[in-house]
């Protein structure tokens, strides 16, 4: 995962109903952009079953020390 | 009475006015009078309600007279965050959008505190619609630290910061997305108590992110921290993500000893590239723990960096969602800061969402087990001392965006995983300045956060200092 580019988070926040211009887009890019960045080697290889409410179990889960 | 009635604690404070050594009214004025004098240096009050705050404190004192006493909080004057809502009156949550938004209900949180006899002293400020961790307001102006005026409190939680440093409110909730508590903690020298996710009802709590959002307090010691999480804390039928897991008892928990646990050092991340002062203060804190019977291991993390990306596109996406119709229709009320806080989540397709949504329970599953050895870890909760609010402002140079990512940079990780983290006040930097170390613990274990807190405070004196106002 990469971070997006101008034209993308125009894209993506037009079909939002909240359009940007360039210039707030490219400001966008660079601000989150690194976050894209450092989940990049997580997106994409994430199992086929895994869902969100797996965060519960593994809050409730007995930790051993 | 040991001491002059504002600068007791919480804990004594209730104490002396359950034991009628001193009335609420007594109490009441005595933080009057102080944010009286503060309050034009520091700015961390949104609204002072004297006349009302000492009727109810007149009402308190009458019917303790009578033998009616509401619960552990009877007569003891509070402010809290401006985003609690308390029907019938405004709450701004910080910002024009809500200048005069009044809520209909009253939040769980703070309708337990009600209960328990708390009187309230008005409303404390905070960064706009809690999302910011300096402690600016583009539109009341930023909240001041008073150890120094010219810097940073932390935010967004900065009037509960800062209130609570200047011993203007026994305690404050606060709440922590980010790092809302535990920074505001730090810069200010308070105790704060970040709570594991669903410990504490959100219910009338103004939402940010429904997935990192958590209430707790700061105070002025971890003993008041446990005396307010227990009066919180427990399931809610208004909240249905508010946990059922077990509570324990958390001022029982302030009284034990470090004998026995094992306390996690981080050997990468949370000590590397620190302020020299933060580095002194880390390698201080530990030394007081391990006289007082911890055993202090070094341990392996997975990467906190892929925990703080997945945190900041989680909080994005669900702020930008939450904000999307004033975004729409009242850009213009917006501080800049905060709208471009919020315009980021226009950039975080779903499934880039969803997928950090979907990795939580193995990263959660994954820390569990690199820490599957201690029973809490400790860490600096920010690699800086608070900076000046100029040089943190949006037009504070050049440095000032890396400035604003590094301030949270220790707090974001355990807001993904929801963990519960105590920031406890662990010394002073040469300018004099606060710097605090926060406690990581499993989830829903601030028992244990509480009892090495509050160990730690009885054989140290940093949360007992006091700023002195300024001239």
């Amino acid at each position: 995962m990469t971070r997006p580019t101008t034209k993308e988070i125009q894209a993506t926040a037009q079909v939002a109903s909240v359009p940007v211009n360039e210039e707030i887009a490219t400001r966008i890019s660079s601000s989150i952009g690194p976050a894209f960045e450092g989940f990049a080697a997580i997106a994409g290889t994430l199992p086929f079953d895994l869902e969100p409410a797996h965060y519960p179990l593994a809050q409730a889960a007995k930790v051993s020390k | 009475m040991s001491r002059e009635p504002a600068l007791m604690t919480l804990t004594e404070v209730a104490r002396a006015i359950a034991m009628k050594q001193v009335s609420s009214r007594e109490v009441t004025r005595a933080l009057l009078h102080r944010i009286a004098q503060w309050q034009p240096h520091l700015n961390a009050f949104m609204s002072i309600e004297s006349e009302a705050a000492l009727k109810a404190a007149d009402t308190a004192d009458a019917e303790l007279a009578k033998g009616k006493v509401r619960g552990p909080l009877h007569g003891v004057p509070l402010a809290h965050k401006d985003m609690y809502y308390d029907a019938g009156k405004v709450s701004t949550c910080g910002s024009l959008i809500r200048r005069d938004f009044v809520p209909s209900v009253t939040s769980t949180a703070l309708q337990r505190l009600k209960d328990a006899g708390q009187v309230r002293l008005g409303t404390l400020h905070l960064a706009e619609f809690a999302y910011g961790p300096t402690g600016h307001n583009a539109h009341y102006g930023p909240v001041r630290n008073p150890w120094n005026v010219a810097h940073i409190t932390g935010g967004s939680s900065s009037g509960s910061g800062s209130s609570v440093a200047a011993r203007l409110t026994y305690a404050a909730l606060g709440s922590d997305t980010g790092g809302s508590i535990r920074m505001p903690a730090h810069f200010c020298g308070v105790t704060g108590l970040k709570t594991t996710v669903g410990r504490v009802s959100r219910a009338g709590a103004m939402p940010l992110s429904q997935s990192l959002d958590t209430v707790g307090p700061l105070a002025r010691t971890a003993e008041d921290c446990a005396l307010l999480l227990a009066l919180m804390a427990g399931p809610d039928p208004e909240d249905s993500t508010a946990s059922h897991e077990p509570l324990s008892d958390y001022v029982a928990a302030t009284k034990g000893s470090l004998k026995g646990l094992k306390i996690g050092l981080p050997a990468s991340f949370y000590v590397d590239d620190l302020d020299s002062e933060v580095a002194r203060v880390l390698d201080e804190t530990i030394a007081v723990l391990k006289r007082e019977g911890a055993d202090i291991v070094k341990v392996e993390l997975p990467d906190q960096r892929q925990l703080s990306a997945a945190s900041q596109l989680v909080l994005a996406a669900e702020a930008a969602a939450f904000h999307k119709r004033w975004m729409i229709e009242r850009p213009q009320d917006y501080g800049p800061q905060t709208l471009m806080r919020l315009q980021n989540g226009l950039a975080v397709p779903a499934i880039s969402y969803l997928e950090a949504m979907r990795w939580r329970g193995p990263a959660l599953a994954a820390h569990n087990a690199a820490t599957a050895g201690v029973d809490a870890l400790i860490a600096p909760a920010s690699p800086v001392l608070a900076p000046t609010i100029e040089e943190s402002d949006v037009g504070g140079g050049p440095n000032a965006p890396a400035l604003l990512q590094r301030l949270s940079l220790f707090t974001r990780p355990v807001n993904f995983l929801g963990l519960p983290s105590l920031t406890v006040p662990s010394g002073f930097a040469k300018s004099g300045l606060p710097v605090g170390m926060q406690l990581i613990g499993r989830s829903f274990d601030e028992a244990t956060l509480l009892t090495i807190g509050a160990a730690f405070q009885r054989v140290t004196d940093y949360h007992e200092r006091l700023p002195k106002l300024p001239s």
